[in-house]
C-alpha cells in the first residue's frame, strides 16, 4: 500500500506561547516546536500497516524551514521519503492553504491511504482532514483507532471512537483519509541519535507560493481578532509548605468544605 | 425570517453525546433571541423520539430524522438530514456539539457550503453587530477571539456536565424523511458498546483520578489507595488507557465518562482540553502536579505544586488519619 501521513510542526505542548504584540499571533522566536503528537500515532500506524502489506510510507509537512526538523523525526522512525512544502508566508499555520498545497502533492503520488492526526495541538479544530478529503474528493473516517486493511479488494474495516467508550465499525473505499486517534498503538521511542543521523536523509522541497500563489481567492474563513491566556477561574488556592504540610493543609480545607 | 434563525445540531440516543446540549441551546437562543430568529433542533438518530418531545421545550422547532440509518452515526447520512433541514430554514448559523460527531459532521458541512468552521468553542461573545466565537489553541493555554468571515456561521460548542435550564418554549416535532445517502464509499457496518463492567465512576460522589504523571502501572497504588482513604473511586486519564492499564469505564474525558462529583483529586494530570471536559463542574477540585503552568490549574479550586510521589503518600494518610478520628467522635 502506497500511504501518505501528514505531520504537523508545533509549538510544544509543555510551554506556553508568547502572545505577539498585535495580539493576532504568537511569537516564534525562542519556541521550541516538536511533531503534533497526534500526527506520531498516524505515522506509526502507516508503518504498521507497511510491516503488514507491504508499500511505502511518505512523510508530507507544509511549513517554515524549522519545519523539516518533523520530518527527521518522520524518517528516524522509518518513514521512506519526506516532502516539505516550504512555506515562509503563512508558516503553516493557514489551514486552508495547507489543506490546498498538500493536497495538490497528495494527487500527482497516486497514494491509497492518506493518515492524518485527529488534530493540531496548535489550532485545536480538528478539521484538516475532512478538509482534505473533500479537496481530493476521497471518502474520509476521523477519530480512527484501528484499521484493517483489504488492499486486494481495495476495502479498509476501521474502528473509530464515538464517545464515552462507544466505538463504531465501518467500511471504507480505498483510496481514503483517515484521522487517527491517540492511542491507536504504542509510541515506539525514537533515538535522539536516529533524529541527528536523519538530518542527512534527502528532503523534497516545494514551495508553497508555487503550488498555490496568493491573490487566489481569500479564504482565511477564520479570522482571529484576540489572542489571551485564559483567566484563572480565580478560585484556585495554592497550597504551599512541605508535602506533610500541605497534606495536612488540605484535609482541613476539605473538612471545611464539607466533602470530607 | 430567513438568515435570523439558527440549527442547533442535538445528539441522543446510543453512541451519541448528549453532553452538549444544554451548552448548544443556550447558545443557539443567545444567538437566535440577538438575531429576532428561531431556534431549530435536529435530532438524528434511532429511538429518540422521547429527546425530541423533551426539547420542544426548549425551541422553537424541532426536527426529528428517526431512522436506522442513522445509528451508527453515518457521516454521509447525517450530512444529508443537516442539508435538507438547512435547505428549508435558511439558517444564518449553525451550532453543533463538539463531540465525536459533531468534529466529524461541521467539517463536511463547511466544505460543501464553502464556510469556515469555529471548532471546540466555549463561548460566544455578541459585541454590537458583530458575533464573536470563544475558543482554545496551544492545548489550552492560550485563547482566541475568532469571527467567522462566511454564513451561515458554523461552530461547534464543547460539552459539559450542565444541565438544560427549566423548559421554556413550546416547540412541536416534525420529522424528517429519512434519506440513505447514493454511492456510499464509508459504510457503517456496527456500533460497539463499551463493556459492561459493573463500574460506573459517574454516579460517584468523590473520583481521585492518575494521569501521565503517575509514571508506572505499580504507582497508581497512590491513586487507587487515596480513593479508598476517601472514600470514593478511582479513575485516570486517556493516556492510562492509552497505556493499557485501564479500559475506558475508568477514563474521565471527551473519549470515556463525564464526572460532577462532590469532590475531584486530578493526580499528574496535565488538563488537556479533552479531560476537562469530562470534569471541569466537579464541585471542588484537587490538582496535584509537579508544573505550575499545567491547564489543570486553572480550573482547581485547590492546588499542590509538587512531586505526588512525595505529596499522595502524606495526604493518604492524613485523610485516614482525619476519618478515623471523626469514626471516633
Amino acid at each position: 500500500m502506497k500511504i501518505v501521513t501528514c505531520l504537523k510542526h508545533v509549538p510544544s505542548s509543555a510551554v506556553t506561547p508568547r502572545i505577539a504584540g498585535n495580539r493576532t499571533g504568537i511569537e516564534e522566536e525562542g519556541l521550541s516546536y516538536e511533531v503534533n503528537e497526534p500526527d506520531l500515532y498516524a505515522i506509526e500506524e502507516a508503518l504498521y500497516q507497511r510491516s503488514v502489506h507491504g508499500g511505502s510510507v511518505t512523510g508530507i509537512t507544509v511549513g517554515p524551514a524549522r519545519a523539516k526538523e518533523a520530518l527527521h523525526v518522520a524518517y528516524a522512525k522509518g518513514v521512506d521519503q519526506c516532502i516539505h512544502c516550504v512555506d515562509d508566508k503563512h508558516r503553516g499555520t493557514h489551514p486552508a492553504r495547507n489543506v490546498r498545497s498538500i493536497g495538490q502533492i497528495v494527487k500527482k503520488l497516486d497514494c491509497d491511504l492518506i493518515l492524518a492526526g485527529i488534530q493540531a495541538d496548535d489550532d485545536l479544530q480538528g478539521q484538516f482532514g475532512i478538509a482534505l478529503a473533500e479537496f481530493l474528493a476521497l471518502p474520509a473516517v476521523t477519530a480512527v483507532t484501528e484499521i484493517r486493511a483489504n488492499p486486494a479488494q481495495k476495502t479498509l474495516t476501521v474502528v473509530r471512537e464515538l464517545g464515552a467508550g462507544f466505538k463504531e465499525e465501518l467500511e471504507v473505499d480505498l483510496p481514503c483519509v483517515l484521522t487517527i486517534q491517540f492511542g491507536i498503538r504504542p509510541l515506539r521511542y525514537t533515538p535522539v541519535m536516529a533524529i541527528v543521523r536523519a538530518r542527512s536523509r534527502k528532503i523534497e522541497s516545494i514551495d508553497a507560493l508555487a503550488l498555490s500563489p496568493e491573490g487566489e481567492r481569500a479564504d482565511n474563513l477564520v479570522r482571529v481578532v484576540e489572542l489571551s491566556y485564559p483567566k484563572d477561574s480565580g478560585h484556585c488556592e495554592l497550597i504551599d509548605g512541605a508535602a506533610p504540610d500541605m497534606a495536612r493543609k488540605l484535609v482541613h480545607k476539605l473538612v471545611e468544605a464539607g466533602v470530607l | 425570517m430567513s438568515g435570523a434563525d439558527v440549527v442547533v445540531v442535538c445528539e441522543a440516543g446510543r453512541g451519541q453525546t448528549e453532553s452538549a446540549n444544554a451548552r448548544l441551546i443556550a447558545a443557539g437562543a443567545e444567538l437566535s433571541g440577538r438575531w429576532g430568529g428561531r431556534l431549530v433542533c435536529l435530532l438524528a438518530g434511532q429511538g429518540i423520539a422521547a429527546k425530541a418531545t423533551e426539547l420542544c421545550g426548549y425551541a422553537d422547532a424541532v426536527y426529528l430524522a428517526e431512522a436506522s440509518l442513522y445509528e451508527p452515526y453515518a457521516p454521509l447520512a447525517h450530512l444529508k438530514a443537516v442539508q435538507k433541514l438547512m435547505d428549508d430554514v435558511q439558517p444564518g448559523a449553525v451550532l453543533l456539539g463538539h463531540t465525536y460527531i459533531g468534529m466529524d459532521l461541521a467539517p463536511r458541512l463547511a466544505a460543501k457550503l464553502g464556510v469556515g468552521v469555529a471548532g471546540n468553542c466555549f463561548g460566544l461573545s455578541m459585541e454590537g453587530d458583530a458575533v464573536y466565537f470563544l475558543r482554545p489553541m496551544y492545548r489550552g493555554r492560550v485563547q482566541a477571539k475568532v469571527a467567522l468571515e462566511t454564513r451561515p456561521y458554523i461552530a461547534t460548542f464543547q460539552p459539559g456536565a450542565s444541565e438544560l435550564a427549566p423548559p421554556d418554549r413550546t416547540g412541536k416535532v416534525t420529522r424528517l424523511d429519512a434519506a440513505p445517502a447514493e454511492g456510499q464509499k464509508v459504510r457503517p457496518l456496527r456500533t460497539i458498546e463499551p463493556e459492561l463492567t459493573g463500574i460506573d465512576i459517574t454516579k460517584a460522589e468523590i473520583v481521585v483520578s492518575g494521569g501521565r504523571g503517575i509514571g508506572t502501572k505499580d504507582n497508581y497504588a497512590l491513586v487507587s489507595d487515596l480513593a479508598e482513604a476517601l472514600g470514593g473511586v478511582a479513575a485516570c486519564s486517556r493516556p492510562l488507557v492509552d497505556m493499557g492499564w485501564f479500559g475506558t469505564h475508568r477514563q474521565v474525558g471527551q473519549s470515556g465518562n463525564t464526572v460532577k462529583p462532590r469532590l475531584y483529586v486530578a493526580c499528574g494530570i496535565s488538563g488537556a482540553i479533552e479531560h476537562l471536559h469530562g470534569m471541569k463542574e466537579s464541585g471542588i477540585i484537587v490538582a496535584i502536579n509537579q508544573d505550575p503552568g499545567a491547564p489543570i490549574f486553572k480550573v482547581a479550586h485547590f492546588g499542590m505544586v509538587g512531586d505526588l510521589n512525595e505529596i499522595m503518600p502524606e495526604l493518604i494518610a492524613e485523610v485516614r488519619a482525619a476519618r478515623s478520628s471523626s469514626d471516633t467522635k
